[in-house]
C-alpha cells in the first residue's frame, strides 16, 4: 500500500501502535497539531479500500433503529426519527458504549478524571460517546483516540457546522475516522434548544453515562435526567457529589444516579458485545 | 410490620459475580431486564418474553397455582424517586402478564416516597431493611378490594423490598393472600449457579436482626 506522508513522529506512532491505536486493518498518519494536541491523525488508509480522509465527508441517514436495534416505547419517547451519521464504525453500533460529559469550563482537576475514565474504559472496549464541546467532551474524545479506542460524538448542530469552531479538525477526524452523529439536516439553524434535545439522543445512544462535572445550570443535567427516565444507569463522579454548593447531585441520587468512585465499577453495568440477546429455557 | 414471612417465585437466575457460560450471559440477561430492551428473534421485549414464557409453561411451573383470573398483581416500587413517564419494570411485566391471560390486573397502589440505598451497590451492612421499605413506600388504597395479590419485582437478591412492601399491603388488605413474583434471583456464589432458567418457589423471613434471610 502507497502512503502519502506528510510528517511522521515515529516515537508517537510507535507510542500509539503499541496501545493497539493503528486498529487492526488500518494504517494511521500522524503530525502534530497546531492544537496543543500531542497528536493529530490527519490520514488514514483501509487496506484494500484505498485512500480516504481528506476526502469530502460522505454523510448517510440511519434511523435510531438502525444504529441501535429495536426501541421500547420508553426510548421511543423522544427518540429522533432521522439520524445524520458519518464516519467509520459499523451500524448496528457495537457495544458497550458509554457517555462521558460535564463542563465546558471544567476545573484541571475535572479534565483529569476525565482523562482517567476515559483510559480506563477504552482499555476495557468500551466506546466513549460525547457532545463534542469545549471542556470534558474534548478530553474524552482525544483521550479515546489517543488510546487507540473508538469515539461517537453526538452533536447539537449539523454534521456541515462546527461548535465549537476549535474542534473543527477534531469532528473532521472523527467524522472520517470514528462516528459523529447529529439529528438535524445541513443547514439546520443552530439554537440553544437543539443540544438540549441532543443530550436526550445522547442518553438514548449510552448504555450508560458518567457526569464529571457540572454546574447546576449545565446542560449535561438534560441528559443526566434523561439517561434516568430510560432506566440506564447514571453516575457522578464523588468530587461533585461532595460539593455543597450544588443541588443537582442530591436531587439525581434521590432519582436512581450513582456514586463513582472507581471506573472499575460501571463495568457491572455494561452490556457485552453482542446484537440482541437470545434466551434459551 | 405484620408478615414476618413471604412466599416468592422467581423465572430466571442471576450470578453478579459472573463465571464462564450461562452464569457469564446472566449478566447481559439482568441488563436487558433493567432497561427492557429486546431480546431473542424475532425480537421481543424482556418484559413480554417473561410473561410469554410464564404462559408457555404454566402447567409445568411450581408457582402455576398463584396465578389465576382473579388475581391482582402490584409492582414494588424503585429504590429511588421517580419522574413521570420513567421506565419502571415491575409494572411492565406485570402488565404483559395481565396480557397474556395470566391475571386480572395491575394494581399500581405501591410508590416510593423516600429513596433509600439500592441494596445491589451497597455492603450487606448498609442494605436497606424490610422495615426501612415499609417506612419509605406508601400505599393507595383501590375502591375495590382485590381478592388474591401477586407483587412483582424484577430482581430479587435478599427479598427485603417484596417483605416491606408486602407489609405495607397487608395494612390495607389484612385478609388477602399476598404472594411474591421475581423475573431473576440473583445467586450470591457461583458454585451455586445452574442455568439461566431456573424457577423456583422459596421463602423470605425476616430475622430476628430485622434484616431477611431467602431461600433458596
Amino acid at each position: 500500500m502507497v502512503v502519502h506522508i506528510k510528517e511522521l513522529n515515529s516515537s508517537l506512532f510507535l507510542n500509539l501502535q503499541s496501545r493497539k491505536c493503528l486498529f487492526s486493518d488500518r494504517l494511521i498518519l500522524i503530525q502534530q497539531s497546531e492544537l496543543n494536541w500531542k497528536a493529530y491523525i490527519i490520514k488514514y488508509i483501509l487496506k484494500g479500500r484505498g485512500m480516504t480522509g481528506l476526502t469530502k465527508n460522505r454523510i448517510y441517514t440511519y434511523s435510531l433503529t438502525d444504529l441501535l436495534g429495536p426501541l421500547n416505547d420508553v426510548e421511543e419517547k423522544y427518540a429522533p426519527k432521522v439520524l445524520y451519521v458519518a464516519g467509520d464504525l459499523p451500524i448496528p453500533l457495537p457495544k458497550p458504549r458509554s457517555s462521558i460529559i460535564g463542563s465546558r469550563k471544567a476545573s484541571t482537576k475535572a479534565l483529569e478524571t476525565t482523562r482517567h475514565i476515559t483510559s480506563a474504559l477504552v482499555q476495557k472496549g468500551v466506546i466513549i460517546v460525547s457532545g463534542l464541546a469545549k471542556g470534558i467532551d474534548t478530553i474524552a474524545h482525544k483521550t479515546t483516540i489517543e488510546e487507540g479506542g473508538d469515539t461517537i460524538a453526538v452533536l447539537g448542530t449539523p454534521l456541515d457546522k462546527y461548535y465549537p469552531k476549535e474542534n473543527a479538525q477534531l469532528q473532521d477526524f472523527i467524522m472520517h475516522n470514528h462516528l459523529a452523529i447529529s439529528q438535524f439536516p445541513n443547514d439546520y439553524p443552530i439554537q440553544p434548544r437543539n443540544f438540549v434535545i441532543r443530550n436526550r439522543t445522547m442518553a438514548l445512544i449510552s448504555d450508560i453515562s458518567i457526569i464529571v462535572e457540572a454546574k447546576d445550570s449545565s446542560g449535561s443535567l438534560h441528559q443526566g435526567w434523561e439517561a434516568l427516565r430510560l432506566g440506564r444507569p447514571l453516575f457522578i463522579c464523588e468530587s461533585i457529589v461532595k460539593d455543597a454548593s450544588l443541588s443537582w447531585p442530591i436531587k439525581m441520587l434521590e432519582y436512581g444516579a450513582m456514586v463513582l468512585n472507581d471506573p472499575e465499577e460501571v463495568l457491572d453495568y455494561l452490556p457485552s458485545n453482542q446484537g440482541i440477546l437470545k434466551l434459551i429455557q | 410490620m405484620k408478615l414476618s414471612q413471604l412466599q416468592f417465585s422467581s423465572l430466571l437466575t442471576y450470578c453478579p459475580r459472573g463465571g464462564l457460560g450461562e452464569a457469564n450471559k446472566s449478566k447481559d440477561v439482568m441488563l436487558a431486564l433493567k432497561s427492557d430492551t429486546f431480546v431473542d428473534d424475532p425480537p421481543i421485549l424482556m418484559s413480554q418474553w417473561i410473561a410469554n414464557t410464564l404462559k408457555q409453561n404454566k402447567d409445568n411451573l411450581p408457582f402455576s397455582p398463584y396465578f389465576h383470573d382473579d388475581t391482582t398483581l402490584v409492582p414494588t416500587p424503585k429504590s429511588s424517586l421517580m419522574q413521570p413517564n420513567t421506565l419502571w419494570v415491575p409494572e411492565r411485566i406485570a402488565t404483559a402478564i395481565v396480557r397474556v391471560g395470566l391475571a386480572k390486573n395491575v394494581l399500581p397502589c405501591l410508590s416510593r416516597i423516600t429513596p433509600v440505598r439500592k441494596a445491589a451497590t451497597s455492603p450487606a451492612k448498609d442494605r436497606p431493611k424490610p422495615a426501612d421499605h415499609y417506612r419509605t413506600i406508601s400505599v393507595q388504597k383501590p375502591l375495590n378490594q382485590p381478592s388474591k395479590i401477586i407483587l412483582i419485582d424484577d430482581i430479587i437478591t435478599r427479598g427485603s423490598t417484596l417483605l416491606g412492601a408486602a407489609n405495607r399491603l397487608a395494612d390495607v388488605f389484612p385478609h388477602i393472600p399476598i404472594y411474591a413474583l421475581a423475573a431473576i434471583r440473583t445467586i450470591s456464589n457461583t458454585s451455586d449457579f445452574k442455568k439461566i432458567y431456573d424457577p423456583c418457589v422459596g421463602t423470605i423471613t425476616l430475622r430476628a436482626t430485622g434484616d431477611t434471610i431467602r431461600r433458596p
